[in-house]
């Protein structure tokens, strides 16, 4: 360790000089794994975002009860069943919608496709009561609804919410399999190009073995190069995420609001950390495999 | 230093590079290696410096064993030794001082003694000028300075060199050998071998040893 100390400016030079000597392959190796590391950038952020979504949504999730007005046609046998309804185990809040409200959702939701509301000469919505509960009592929940006197029928968006946890459990899926393609993928890039350097080094190392140096010092230059290079992969692969991350936040919260994205800084300082933390990994993992594979030859 | 009691070196090939070599050398002594090419001068010093290992015979060099199985020990010994090879194994595109001081890199020294040590080195070999050329910008004549340089620069206790003077001038390689003289009155041995046998300087604890077909004859001058 003293002499990994005493001869830090020595390796960082070496790893200068063993780059400038090999430049091109240095450079598409620094790009190539840059390039890797950005689909894998990619595949989390979508992961995380995803996750994010369902989460919220899950956290929001509401049902809406639609009243049989043949049954609750007065103002206090509706607040009566909204009371009894926000009484149900799993219930958390309720509040009635009256039709004006339901109207002006609509509204809201078709935006400029609004218009089309004018062909009705009456409000054609009628009042519901807005559940939320806990989505992991949603079945006990409906199934109480429904024996309810005065509820004409239960709407749940239980099909959107199951089809967003199965696009983040995809997510989740290739997102674990594009991990692995990346590690193997790097390791083999980098124990590769390590494997080339000791190749084109073997008469400096011969006489560093001939003057005494140890194997750890010998090795230490390959390990920073290797690291260095795949850290130099994970900063082209985080400014290229930054850049798209940034570009898909602007063309999705404009036109969709109401996809609850994580914040944008959230995800990128996520992104960095974990891109940068692999690469460190992996640089280091695959120069030891690089000079492993040349070990006393 | 040095003890090797019937020591013989067999190639894969079946040539005997070293026959039954019976040597010993003590600290302070300066042991000219004569001999034509192919005698056996080359290997001599390949086997003290733990490249080659002997098939026949024990050989200590500072007490360390020079068998195979003794890999750890003989890469501490390379430490305290100074090695001149005979193709110099200077590393390309490093400079000169780099070069020399790449041998003190690994002994733990502060990095102001490692540049005192190699500037003073430098000097000796009188290459102080060039100390920020590349060596593939240097003639084959200086690249072999810088060589010795890099060997006694680390203040070794036993120096090995091979064919030092071998392409040096006259006044360059009666430098050289003053030079790695001056180390035995240090207490360090210099064990050279060299075709120069008119330039040799017989004095006090010189050995001179004369290789012919692997075997060694040696007798005391001075």
């Amino acid at each position: 360790m003293k002499t990994v100390f005493l001869n830090a400016g020595y390796f960082l030079k070496e790893v200068k000089t063993m780059i400038r000597l090999n430049l091109i392959s240095n450079i598409l190796t620094a790009l190539s794994t840059g390039l890797i590391f950005f689909i894998l950038a990619m595949i989390i952020s979508g992961w995380w975002v995803s996750s994010h979504v369902v989460n919220v949504v899950q956290g929001e999730a509401e049902i809406n009860v639609y009243l049989d007005e043949s049954v609750v046609s007065t103002n206090t046998d509706v607040m009566q069943l909204v009371e009894s309804i926000k009484g149900l185990e799993g219930a958390r809040a309720a509040r009635l919608v009256d039709k004006e409200e339901a109207y002006r959702k609509m509204v809201e939701i078709l935006g400029k496709e609004a218009s089309v509301l004018k062909n009705f000469e009456d409000n054609p919505f009628s009042s519901f009561i807005e559940l939320k509960i806990n989505l992991a009592e949603i079945d006990p929940v409906l199934e109480r609804l429904n024996h309810m006197v005065g509820v004409e029928h239960v709407r749940d968006n239980r099909a959107v919410l199951d089809r967003l946890r199965n696009i983040a459990g995809l997510l989740k899926l290739v997102g674990f399999l594009v991990v692995v393609a990346v590690g193997i993928s790097t390791l083999v890039i980098i124990s590769h190009i390590i494997r080339l350097e000791i190749s084109n080094n073997k008469e400096q190392i011969n006489t560093l073995r001939l003057l005494g140096a140890p194997e750890t010092f010998i090795a230490f230059p390959f390990l920073l190069e290797g690291l260095l290079l795949t850290l130099g992969g994970g900063i082209l692969a985080v400014a290229l995420a930054a850049f798209s991350v940034s570009y898909l936040y602007a063309r999705t919260a404009g036109p969709l609001p109401f996809i609850p994205l994580p914040p944008q800084e959230t995800l990128l300082s996520g992104i960095t950390l974990v891109v940068m933390l692999l690469s460190a990994v992996l640089g280091i993992v695959g120069s030891f495999l690089g000079l492993s594979s040349v070990n006393g030859e | 230093m040095i003890e090797a009691k019937g020591v013989s070196l067999r190639f894969p090939n079946g040539t005997m590079a070293l026959k039954d070599i019976d040597l010993q050398v003590e600290p302070g002594d300066m042991v000219y290696v004569t001999g034509p090419s192919g005698s056996g001068k080359t290997s001599l010093l390949k086997i003290f410096m733990g490249i080659e290992y002997p098939t026949v015979g024990s050989l200590k060099v500072l007490g360390q064993p020079m068998t195979k199985g003794q890999t750890a020990g003989i890469r501490q010994l390379r430490k305290i030794i100074g090695p001149v090879f005979q193709e110099f194994k200077l590393i390309a595109g490093r400079t000169v001082m780099e070069n020399v001081m790449l041998g003190m890199r690994f002994l733990d020294l502060p990095q102001v003694q490692l540049k005192d040590n190699a500037s003073n080195a430098l000097v000796k070999v009188g290459l102080e000028h060039k100390a920020l050329s590349l060596v593939e910008n240097l003639s084959w004549g200086e690249s072999q300075r810088v060589a010795i340089a890099r060997a006694v620069a680390r203040k070794p206790v036993l120096i090995l060199a091979d064919e030092p003077t071998g392409n040096l001038d006259k006044d360059n390689a009666l430098n050289i050998l003053e030079l790695l003289t001056s180390f035995v009155d240090e207490k360090t041995a210099v064990v050279i071998t060299t075709h120069a046998t008119h330039l040799i300087n017989a004095e006090k604890n010189s050995k001179y040893i004369r290789m012919d077909n692997g075997s060694l004859s040696w007798e005391r001058l001075g």
